[in-house]
């Protein structure tokens, strides 16, 4: 497979970030109409396809799916090629990843507003999509490690062991989640029931947020903040201990999710635990985050890219706290199925995912075109919108959280309920009203960096750099070449 | 500065801050001045006003009628109100300073204070909202209020505490950080409290 280019595939890595802007603007313009959809029900005009069921999924799996993991695939690709000194391994393979997943979102998302539909919540595609999913996956796992296999440089950085981690749990989360027994092109059947249903999706659904959300974002974040910043990671060490023990506690904590339900006490019980030790590593990579980028202060002068990253790591330290808060029965009795879950699931979207993408790309658009970027003075003011979109959205979203928790547990002095549901749903359009503005504020922003970025790549070719030469105090020896090579051989012949 | 830390500080750092942080620069309070001449009065008003509003009118949550509270069960909000705010606001203050080595400010506990202290203050001047307990009415007067207190830290940090803009920058975000945690804190605690019978009656 290897071609012997001595240039970076730096080509594949423009075309994904521009399908990651492109879907983050879709679906987020999905995200602020649904979000209208709750304080005018009737603007689905008596449209299936246009109904709050269809279009969340939409909503979700293209902010996921299509804005994050191409996010991912392209930062993924960019610094693997440039922390093993070598291009891409298996470069057709990694352009059949690249349009593969665009086509598989694209498709997947027409099968979503058709209302094709697991109804198992991020893992909604039915199963030809399924294991699409999956080949496509395997193929980014088989270029990604395929180029690791093939480095000149012996350590491999922090920043691969984290977008490794991502791909390795995520194949296996998928796999087993989606296992199910089709009827028909369209339709499917899990083969899990009940509690053991339950148990597997939010094993899914809880470590897809910690191993593509957090972790992968953690490995754009471990890769490009040093870079951006022009400084080491203030603690490596600190990074490696990190990656271990958020590895190891992550995988325990989906059952928190499913408190008061008919899952064993105990399951419920060890899940809060494995929450709350999950602080300690997620705080570790945020302080080392913080204190990597104190010391290049004189960068925010000209930089508005860096403004991203340290605001996303104020909210990657807010949502990481919020979690494990909010997996402890008393706190989860009033928050569970109240808006209070949905500010805190967009103060870690929209606060760390997307402002820490936001500033890689800034950091990135230019320098794979060789030019500056297009606006600075656009970028500040998205920088801004990003920033009030956020914080509005959560205060909405806390206020009518706390307010729905209290009314649906509120009793009068008989011992019965105080108020109806749909008397407490009615009362919560103001705050529905207030998101919708942050939503269309952050949309804003998001649509200003699409323009800024369209100006800055119009017309430009990308440029072509190639691997530096390696140190010999880290270059692989004769005998790790030979390994190397063995390894290459097993994995070119399984594509 | 120690004639009357008051006039300095409270109508002048809200509508003219600039003036107020820099001369707040040229002086160190003691931190106990700070706290107990200043601080403490203003972190009472909350609590208090929202014992008033809670007593006349009731929570306002949305629903249909309001959540009415025997005044003995209001005392009890306000005091762990009043108990929560005066923790924060020194917890606060005391993380400031322990970040300043990292990013070069002064490490004076008394400008942390003094500077926390008019960070709150748009905070709890706007906490005359909780006269009328509507929390949507609520929310919609704090989130100005939290946006000049926000433009109060990132621009007050580089004046008082001596350091380069972008540096400050930097620091107060840290510190935003520190106080997400803190406010999402708050709601975590309040939901414990009201779990274990302090507050409204859940059917938990």
């Amino acid at each position: 497979m290897a071609t012997g280019q001595k240039y970076y595939y730096d080509e594949i890595v423009r075309q994904l970030v521009l399908f990651s802007v492109f879907w983050a603007v879709v679906a987020m313009a999905v995200g602020v109409y649904i979000s209208a959809e709750l304080i005018w029900p009737t603007i689905d005009f008596g449209q299936p396809w246009l109904s709050f069921g269809r279009l969340r999924p939409l909503h979700t799996n293209g902010i996921i799916f299509g804005f994050g993991v191409s996010a991912l695939m392209a930062t993924g690709f960019y610094s693997v090629q440039r922390t093993s000194h070598v291009p891409l391994f298996a470069p057709r393979l990694a352009w059949f990843v690249c349009y593969g997943w665009q086509l598989l979102i694209l498709l997947g998302g027409l099968s979503l507003l058709a209302g094709w539909t697991s109804s198992k919540e991020y893992a909604e595609l039915e199963w030809p999509f399924d294991i699409a999913i999956a080949i496509l996956w395997v193929s980014f796992g088989i270029v990604f490690f395929g180029t690791i296999a093939t480095r000149t440089i012996k350590p491999i950085y922090i920043s691969n062991w984290f977008y490794g981690a991502l791909i390795i749990v995520i194949a296996m989360l998928h796999i087993v989640n989606n296992l199910a027994i089709p009827v028909s092109l369209t339709k499917s059947y899990s083969i899990y029931a009940g509690a053991q249903d339950a148990i597997v999706q939010w094993w899914y659904g809880h470590n897809a947020v910690g191993f593509l959300l957090t972790g992968g974002f953690l490995g754009m974040m471990y890769y490009f903040l040093p870079k951006h910043s022009g400084r080491p990671i203030w603690s490596y060490k600190l990074s490696v201990v990190a990656f271990w023990a958020f590895t190891y506690s992550y995988i325990w904590a989906g059952p928190h999710h499913l408190h008061y339900s008919a899952i064993p006490e105990w399951v419920q019980s060890l899940a809060v635990v494995m929450s709350l030790i999950l602080l300690a590593p997620s705080w570790a990579t945020m302080v080392n985050g913080v204190m990597t980028v104190s010391g290049a202060w004189q960068k925010l002068k000209t930089d508005p890219a860096l403004k991203f990253i340290v605001l996303s790591l104020a909210f990657y330290g807010l949502a990481t706290f919020e979690g494990p808060m909010m997996s402890i029965r008393a706190v989860n009795v009033v928050s569970h199925f109240t808006d209070w879950t949905i500010g805190h699931v967009h103060s870690g979207a929209l606060g760390w995912n997307a402002m820490i993408t936001y500033g890689t790309f800034y950091f990135l658009m230019p320098r794979l075109v060789g030019a500056e970027l297009y606006s600075v003075r656009l970028a500040n003011i998205h920088f801004w919108l990003a920033l009030g979109g956020t914080m509005l959205y959560i205060i909405s979203m806390w206020a009518a959280g706390v307010s729905q928790g209290l009314l649906w547990l509120s009793v009068d002095e008989t011992g019965e309920l105080s108020y109806s549901f749909s008397d407490i749903m009615a009362s919560m359009a103001p705050y529905y009203a207030l998101r919708l503005v942050a939503g269309l504020v952050f949309l804003l922003g998001t649509m200003l960096m699409a323009y800024n970025f369209y100006m800055t790549v119009r017309g430009r070719a990308t440029v072509k750099m190639q691997p530096p030469a390696v140190d010999p105090v880290y270059g692989m020896t004769s005998e790790d070449a030979t390994v190397g090579a063995l390894r290459v051989g097993t994995l070119g012949a399984s594509t | 500065m120690n004639s009357s830390l008051s006039s300095l500080y409270l109508f002048q750092s809200v509508f003219n801050p600039l003036n107020s942080f820099t001369r707040l620069a040229g002086n160190t309070p003691a931190p106990g001045r700070v706290l107990m001449r200043f601080t403490l009065w203003l972190l009472l008003l909350p609590p208090l006003f929202s014992w008033i509003g809670g007593y006349l009118f009731g929570w306002r949550l949305g629903a249909a009628e309001p959540l009415m509270f025997p005044a003995a069960t209001l005392t009890l909000i306000s005091a762990a109100y009043f108990v929560i705010l005066v923790f924060g606001f020194v917890t606060t203050a005391i993380i400031s300073r322990w970040m300043a080595a990292t990013y070069g400010a002064s490490d004076a506990a008394g400008l942390h204070f003094a500077l926390i202290g008019i960070v709150g203050e748009p905070l709890a001047l706007a906490s005359a909202a909780h006269l009328f307990p509507d929390v949507f009415f609520n929310v919609l007067v704090m989130i100005p209020a939290m946006i000049w207190s926000m433009y109060l830290l990132y621009t007050g940090i580089p004046v008082v505490l001596g350091i380069p803009p972008e540096r400050g920058m930097l620091m107060a975000s840290a510190l935003v950080g520190w106080l997400l945690v803190a406010a999402v804190s708050l709601l975590g605690l309040t939901m414990g409290l009201w779990v274990a019978g302090i507050g409204p009656a859940l059917a938990v």
